[in-house]
């Protein structure tokens, strides 16, 4: 071949429309949308706490129970993200973390916000609590964590409140 | 030890680039899966792609292809119609777990040649926002997590890795950013040896600390960066090792892997790619290799350095260092061979350069590590080649939501039968 290659680049893009069922999980989500509750679940044969939860313990192939969590818990591991995908790109930097809710066994993935976003200040063993946006549609993003010092600075926006 | 079934017979890896704008993926596989059928021919044999009996595909994301299945459309463009053929799809472990269905293949006597083909084409993905390609790719990739409690917080790849190797240095105060700067340095420097390679660089510990922060306390230095690339293995059977009359066969000796819970947070330790350790342990038990020595056993390892902090944990999980060891081993390696390259000491670890020195072509990754032991183990790797003793290589594979998969293969030539 001696022809020169010159090149041809078309845009295009994927795209998919949901409306998805969160099936067994649903109540978790409802809570937080309705009641800014915290429900993870409680495996009814090992009594291990799921959060996320799953309304069977994959442990023990037995059903697990709702129960209310309470909305403080202690961060595990986090980082704060200066790069990322393009659907979060706007929002850098910003503090994700793992949070062991008290009660809970395992840790929930979660943002955690603060005035002072600096590794100190969400790094483990901290402990934060949970904030909830006044409007919610029953998804992970209503609610996040921040630092119990400055819960009650974040609960007096007027787009946040606390839980109950 | 127990005969092993099956050999790597061939190798073709095309160049790790940035972009290729004159190949789409199904035309970047062909071009590996003839240059492999011209390495086997090297090797001693006579064959042409009608000769081979089925294709494993190693394909991560569909999404970077713009493809659903992609691999039907690779099996017609390289000739392959009216024969078996399977995807496996593993996240950045997709490379080695192809590996191991391509050798389940054969083990099998489902068939006695077979094309192990991995292949990814991500810089097709474009951020109209930024005018860049990888933010979008990011976002290709960020859809591997979990979709309800995970996506929508932010996280990605870099994100979720980093949440291990932060627990990792709670728990062990280890590895320092200083420690995870050696792995990049001498990763990038090895690349500079190796012509396919995406990446070499000259870079400095300071380079890399200086380099702008990704996600705390990973830098751009510290991350891997995304390619294009394609890589074929031809793996056959002991009678067909045998009637093609091949010079220099490197067999499969052991094939182990492991998916740990995708949820880091309901890991017991958070500092641990547990995948690791159950896909190594698995692997040298079949190979009739012990876990606590596998590092005087082995000639080098290949290792999944997607992040430089994740090729320090790993050298513990491999077994290749004590728990809390792997930072002040990656000093160690730095006191014995200086200035670099990192081709000698107690065991070179991704003398190719790795993923940070290649590039990261997601499903070509594994199998790209995979083929560059074998070549090291027959000695042609040209100029990063380490010195064999042994006769005996291992590759890593790891990736997913958490690190979730991973694989390791255990490769011997001739002398490392023994
Ligand atoms: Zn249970």
């Amino acid at each position: 071949m001696t022809e020169k290659f010159q090149d041809h680049q078309i845009r295009d893009i994927l795209k998919i429309n949901y409306k998805y069922t969160m099936g067994g999980q649903s109540k978790f989500f409802i809570e937080v949308m309705k009641n800014k509750k915290l429900f993870g679940t409680k495996c009814t044969k090992c009594g291990k706490t799921w959060m996320p939860p799953r309304i069977n313990c994959s442990d023990c192939y037995e059903p697990a129970d709702w129960v209310e969590l309470n909305q403080a818990g202690t961060i595990n591991v986090s980082t704060i993200v200066w790069y990322t995908t393009s659907a979060f790109i706007k929002a850098v930097p910003y503090g994700i973390g793992f949070i062991k809710l008290d009660g809970a066994e395992t840790s929930l993935l979660q943002g955690i916000f603060s005035e002072n976003l600096v590794p100190s200040k969400i790094k483990k063993g901290k402990r934060v609590k949970a904030v909830f946006n006044k409007e919610r549609e029953g998804k992970m993003t209503d609610f996040f964590f921040v630092p119990e010092d400055e819960y009650e600075n974040w609960i007096s926006k007027p787009e946040y409140e606390g839980g109950v | 030890m127990s005969k092993p079934k099956v050999a790597i017979i061939g190798v073709g890896i095309t160049p790790f680039k940035a972009r290729y704008l004159d190949k789409t993926y199904f035309e970047l596989a062909y071009d590996a899966t003839k240059l492999a059928i011209e390495d086997t021919n090297k090797n001693g044999a006579n064959i042409t792609h009608k000769d081979l009996e089925s294709t494993v595909y190693g394909i991560y994301n569909e999404l970077f292809e713009r493809q659903f299945m992609p691999d039907i459309f690779i099996n017609s463009y390289i000739g392959m119609n009216n024969k078996p053929g399977t995807r496996i799809a593993a996240g950045g472990a997709t490379g080695g777990y192809t590996v191991r269905m391509a050798y389940s293949e054969v083990a099998s006597g489902l068939s006695d040649l077979c094309l192990c083909l991995g292949v990814e084409k991500c810089n097709d993905c474009y951020d109209e926002q930024t005018g860049v390609t990888t933010p979008e790719v990011l976002n290709a990739i960020a859809y591997s997590a979990d979709m309800t409690y995970e996506y929508p917080m932010g996280m990605m790849a870099a994100s979720s890795y980093v949440s291990m190797v932060n627990a990792h240095y709670e728990e062990f105060g280890n590895p320092t950013e200083e420690q995870m700067a050696h792995v990049s340095v001498k990763n990038h420097g090895n690349a500079m040896l190796n012509p396919k390679a995406q990446s070499p660089m000259e870079v400095t510990v300071e380079d890399v600390m200086n380099s702008r922060i990704i996600c705390y306390p990973f830098k751009l230095l510290d991350c891997c960066l995304y390619s294009e690339a394609s890589a074929a293995l031809i793996l056959a059977s002991e009678e067909k090792v045998k009637e093609l009359k091949i010079e220099k066969p490197i067999w499969i000796t052991g094939v182990g892997a492991a998916n740990t819970d995708c949820f880091i947070g309901n890991r017991e330790d958070m500092g641990r790619l547990y995948s690791n350790i159950y896909a190594a342990k698995a692997a040298y038990k079949m190979a009739e290799l012990d876990y606590n020595k596998i590092k005087n056993q082995i000639d080098l390892a290949e290792l999944h350095d997607a992040f430089s902090g994740q090729e320090v944990i790993s050298y513990e999980e491999l077994g290749f260092v004590p728990f809390g060891e792997g930072g002040s081993w990656i000093e160690r390696t730095f006191e014995k061979s200086g200035e670099g390259p990192w081709l000698d000491g107690e065991l070179p670890c991704c003398p190719s350069g790795g993923l940070i020195g290649c590039g990261h072509a997601v499903g070509a990754t594994g199998i790209m590590s995979t083929g560059e032991a074998v070549l090291q183990l027959r000695e042609e790797a040209g100029k990063h080649q380490v010195p064999i003793e042994k006769g005996r290589a291992i590759s890593h594979s790891i990736g997913g939501p958490g690190a979730a998969y991973a694989a390791v293969i255990v490769m011997a030539n001739k002398e490392g039968l023994k």
